[in-house]
């Protein structure tokens, strides 16, 4: 289907321009989006009336999606992450989908064990358990 | 995936619009940049256009002979959302059909779930149609389900994608 025959994220094959450009994750979206939503209410009655249908569902989607909430809590998030020598597309896989066990985060970032990058699964497991810590102290 | 971007872009103000004054004129062209923004929807090779973030640079503005109006070369900042084949998510089903369900993720609507891909699940039919597994796990109508894309599929009249999705692979399906 896609014209790429090659992409595939499980192996971080995604395109050097996307690679290198900055992924967002959900939470930091969700900052942005709704920041942009309050500045929009300020100026208008109906802001929803305002804003794109792709700005819509992008909203509802974060919202849902998020979690992490608090703006502390998120750069947190990312500041842990970014300690462990990860694509920006593999942290922000991470960041969104919170696995919990080492199992379950290689399964949803399988390039995280590919690429010639010493990331034990005892590195792994510390990782998920910062982070498990900053979602119960938010 | 989101993605922080960086585009350049034309923005064409017409003589009306433009002001002495400098103030307005960079109004002007931020509610022009933002009108195209939204109504371009997506392209190819960016995903989805969700929300402009900054207005970087404004070039030098070049009279168009005919009109009058003015081209100002931007480049601005900005929020996209793409699907990468490889990639899992979380969606939401919002359509179920006998031969597998319709998901929402992000801004797309057609990410769509065949029964070939859920082989274990079984189509259950009824007012609330649904797919049920023999550990009862459940795919209806507002459930939450992580998948991984298989395939996308650029539609450039619609400007729209369709994204195929599998739950073939461990960690994947419904999340309460």
């Amino acid at each position: 289907m896609s014209g790429e025959e090659e992409e595939n994220a499980a192996e971080l094959k995604i395109g050097d321009e996307f690679l290198k450009a900055k992924c967002l994750m959900n939470c930091e979206v969700s900052l942005i989006l709704e920041h942009k939503y309050e500045q929009l209410q300020q100026m208008s009655d109906d802001p929803m009336n305002q804003v794109s249908q792709v700005f819509e569902k992008s909203l509802q989607y974060v919202k849902r999606f998020s979690r992490y909430k608090n703006p502390d809590a998120v750069r947190q998030v990312r500041e842990i992450l970014s300690r462990y020598q990860l694509a920006e597309f593999e942290l922000c896989v991470l960041g969104n989908l919170c696995p919990e066990t080492v199992e379950e985060a290689i399964a949803m970032v399988p390039s995280i064990k590919n690429r010639g990058r010493a990331l034990d699964d005892e590195a792994i497991e510390k990782m998920l358990n910062d982070l498990s810590l900053i979602k119960r102290f938010e | 995936m989101f993605l922080k971007v960086q585009l350049p872009w034309n923005v064409i103000i017409s003589a009306e619009d433009l002001d002495a004054k400098g103030l307005m004129l960079q109004r002007s062209i931020i509610i022009r940049l933002l009108d195209d923004f939204a109504c371009k929807k997506a392209t190819k090779d960016l995903g989805y256009f969700s929300a402009v973030t900054t207005l970087d640079s404004i070039g030098e503005g070049k009279v168009r002979q005919h009109s009058g109006d003015v081209l100002f070369p931007v480049v601005f900042s900005g929020i996209t959302f793409k699907l990468f084949r490889g990639e899992i998510l979380d969606g939401v089903v919002h359509k179920v059909l006998k031969h597998g369900v319709f998901l929402r993720c992000g801004p797309v609507e057609n990410v769509y779930l065949s029964n070939l891909k859920m082989a274990d699940y079984k189509y259950v039919p009824g007012e609330n149609p649904i797919f049920l597994n023999d550990k009862l796990s459940k795919i209806g109508k507002d459930v939450t389900v992580r998948f991984m894309v298989i395939g996308t599929k650029w539609l450039e009249v619609e400007r729209e994608f369709q994204a195929l999705v599998s739950l073939e692979g461990d960690f994947l399906g419904p999340v309460s």
